[in-house]
């Protein structure tokens, strides 16, 4: 039987989970540096409990460890997220109307974001930034896949709210 | 439209019919813009290569660090139980009576917390709590002690014949095997006799033989004679003063032909077993012998 223990099989779980274990507990506190605690912090633990946490379970068990590591501790801070540079091409087609729009629109978005509840901003950002099915989401966070889809719902819902004046 | 249709609807999970629907509403465009931009969004950097040797370092090092900490963290935990133990126990300990005994032929004082005065006399045993003095003044007694009690709190004597309260006198208990005597030599002392309750005032005893109680006077403002080295009997049996006889002198009595329940007044010294022997035989018209740790008591058959 395969071992979280085995250097191979630890290294590919890390590999595969260790950025979305960052992002998780970036999105829910907006601290990088708290982030990358948690990641080594949630790791550092699996590898001491390797023995008694199979590969399959593995997953759940770093993202419980990630997340019960600040519960509770830690006051969200501002999530600062860039947007991916994909207007930088045709950047002399727009006019600077629309740029400012855009600008006004993200810094809406950005605020927006950090006004959501911890919860439904983890949520939407696992799916949308980092593409979790709900299913996935729902895993680690120990929930059931509707309650997964309510909260990208509300979350959803509240950010064209606040982007529009609602 | 469905339960959560926003969350679908990112999942492209919508029908048709609701897709087509949604689109027609108001909302459709802001939620499309929103659609379009999250999916642009990006998370701060991480390079995962660099957290893995990050973790292989930690690790590694933590895995130094904890042999190294290991016989120390033993070290502590030994040092933490055997630290729990030692207050544990002191506490127990303080809390535990403190008590002093003394053998025969042997009188001891001690003075308590709140400089009250007991002279133990021989073969007795006196038992208090020290830390709980000041809430409870509270002495057992089995033998005879002299107290001078300061004045403070009811101050309690409880032996296993009666109890005696005080508020601050100098008084004298006695509780030997049917032979309970509580003497009170300045202020007043409150005996409790199995049902019956005695107010003493200085310079009275109260004496009970073999169940039966008697009162007795004493001088004022005086000592019982033990503390000066004499015992003294008032229509006491016999039997009483052979055993106080034995106590003060480590010595042991028998008797052949002597009734024992003669009542003997007088007194004898603690100190001169001779003159002691003497003291007891000459007024009972009684003979002895001694020999050794052995003392005969006998009536020379005077035909």
């Amino acid at each position: 039987m395969s071992n979280v223990c085995e250097e191979q099989i630890f290294s590919s779980v890390f590999k595969a989970n260790s950025k979305t274990v960052f992002n998780y507990i970036y999105y829910k506190f907006g601290n990088e540096e708290k982030a990358n605690d948690a990641v080594q912090e949630a790791f550092v633990k699996l590898w001491e409990n390797c023995a008694k946490v199979s590969p399959e379970k593995a997953k759940a068990y770093i993202y419980t460890v990630a997340n019960n590591l600040y519960l509770n501790v830690i006051k969200a801070e501002k999530v600062r997220l860039k947007y991916a540079d994909i207007h930088s091409k045709s950047t002399s087609n727009e006019s600077p109307e629309f740029i400012l729009e855009e600008k006004e629109f993200k810094d809406k978005l950005d605020n927006a974001l950090n006004d959501l509840p911890d919860n439904q901003r983890t949520t939407f950002l696992l799916n949308r930034i980092d593409g979790k099915k709900y299913a996935e989401i729902a895993k680690m966070e120990g929930v059931s896949v509707k309650a997964i889809e309510k909260r990208m719902h509300l979350a959803l819902k509240s950010l064209r709210e606040k982007i529009d004046g609602i | 439209m469905q339960e959560n249709y926003l969350a679908k609807w990112l999942n492209d999970e919508l029908t048709e019919e609701e897709l087509l629907e949604f689109k027609k509403s108001d909302e459709y465009a802001s939620y499309n813009k929103i659609k379009e931009a999250t999916k642009h969004l990006k998370a701060p950097k991480f390079d995962v290569e660099k957290a893995y040797e990050d973790f292989k370092n930690a690790s590694l090092t933590k895995e130094t660090k904890v042999i190294a900490l290991n016989p120390f963290k033993g070290f502590i935990r030994v040092a933490a139980a055997i630290a729990i133990l030692l207050t544990g126990s002191y506490f127990f300990i303080n809390s535990l009576d403190q008590s002093y005994t003394t053998q025969n032929a042997e009188i001891t004082e001690v003075v308590l917390p709140d400089n009250s005065e007991i002279i133990l006399n021989a073969d007795s045993k006196i038992t208090f709590n020290e830390k709980k003095w000041n809430e409870k003044r509270n002495v057992t007694l089995d033998g005879e002690a002299f107290f001078k009690v300061a004045k403070g709190e009811k101050f309690t004597v409880a032996t296993d014949a009666g109890t005696i309260a005080v508020l601050g006198t100098q008084f004298n208990v006695e509780n030997r095997d049917g032979f309970f005597e509580v003497t009170c030599y300045e202020g007043l002392v409150s005996v409790s006799y199995k049902n019956t309750e005695r107010k003493l005032p200085a310079g009275t005893s109260f004496i009970v033989i073999n169940g039966e109680i008697m009162d007795d006077t004493v001088l004022k403002n005086g000592q019982p004679s033990w503390v000066n080295n004499e015992s003294s009997f008032k229509s006491i049996p016999l039997k009483y003063v052979f055993a106080e006889l034995e106590r003060q002198f480590n010595v042991k009595v028998k008797t052949e032909n002597v009734d024992i329940e003669q009542l003997f007044t007088g007194t004898f010294s603690n100190t001169a077993i001779k003159i002691a022997l003497e003291s007891i035989s000459t007024p009972s018209k009684i003979s002895y012998t001694l020999e050794g740790d052995n003392v005969l008591f006998y009536v020379k058959n005077t035909p």
